[in-house]
């Protein structure tokens, strides 16, 4: 979800979304929603906030289904891919980093507007837990 | 000095010192590749930059060698932090472990920065 407020004077620095022309699902049988691989939730392709769904909004599980341009649909993997960490672009808006189960490969996806709360606050905060380095490095430096 | 008298005081030399070293891409430290921990260093300590140097997706050398720049900390469930690097020409993206004489407040500040701009409003976890 882009952010409103922009910081500072950068306005106007939005790139278009790419156009994906892509059929989800084996044929393109099942076009307008997708099954997720982590919790079996039928999802709608139709997401506020971005064009392109590519995880689910319940438990942000994604599928590894692109190989180096997003949306090429050419990687053979197809594994389940987990949310592993959360990044944030220069324009404030919320990424989340995949790792795919099987081959240990990484992407950053868009949040989408009706992303459980709740996994990315989890996400966001686990760098921040108890008895990780973040608590050490407070209590030694400061 | 006999053959095998030299061979093990250049594998003792070999051993203490380490002299290898590299140039940041981003902030030009001159740093040694070792770590403090003995292993091989991928990234600088002071800036936390890299170089794309590995093909993540293929495997092998990569072709690119741009800078890459860290945007995440990722959490290993042993506690362990990763620091994930983002190749500003091409775009993939690589984890690395994070080394005990990483900048601290560079850590830090990735760590916290979903924090300061939540794309929600954090009162609503009141409510829960």
């Amino acid at each position: 979800m882009p952010r409103r407020t922009q910081s500072g004077g950068r306005k106007n620095r939005h790139r278009p979304q790419r156009y994906k022309d892509v059929l989800h699902g084996n044929g393109g049988h099942r076009a307008n929603d997708f099954r997720c691989a982590g919790c079996r939730l039928d999802v709608s392709l139709v997401a506020p906030g971005t064009a392109h769904r590519n995880h689910c909004p319940n438990c942000l599980t994604s599928l590894h289904v692109d190989h180096r341009i997003p949306g090429d649909r050419a990687s053979t993997c197809h594994g389940r891919m987990e949310a592993l960490s959360l990044t944030v672009r220069p324009d404030g808006e919320w990424m989340i980093i995949h790792q795919c189960q099987s081959c240990g490969e990484l992407s950053a996806n868009r949040i989408a507007g009706d992303d459980n709360m709740l996994p990315l606050m989890r996400l966001a905060l686990r760098p921040l837990g108890a008895g990780s380095i973040a608590s050490s490095a407070l209590l030694t430096t400061l | 000095m006999s053959s095998d008298n030299l061979a093990h005081h250049q594998s003792t030399i070999n051993h203490v010192l380490n002299t290898d070293t590299f140039s940041c891409v981003w902030c030009g430290l001159t740093v040694s590749a070792q770590a403090p921990d003995g292993t091989r260093r991928n990234h600088c300590p002071s800036c936390l930059h890299s170089k794309h140097v590995m093909d993540q997706i293929e495997g092998g050398p990569s072709a690119c060698g741009s800078k890459m720049s860290p945007i995440a900390i990722a959490v290993l469930r042993t506690g362990d932090w990763m620091i994930i690097h983002r190749c500003v020409r091409c775009d993939e993206l690589t984890s690395n472990p994070v080394s005990t004489d990483d900048n601290q407040l560079i850590l830090m500040r990735m760590a916290v920065r979903p924090l300061a701009q939540p794309p929600f409003p954090l009162e609503a976890f009141g409510t829960l």
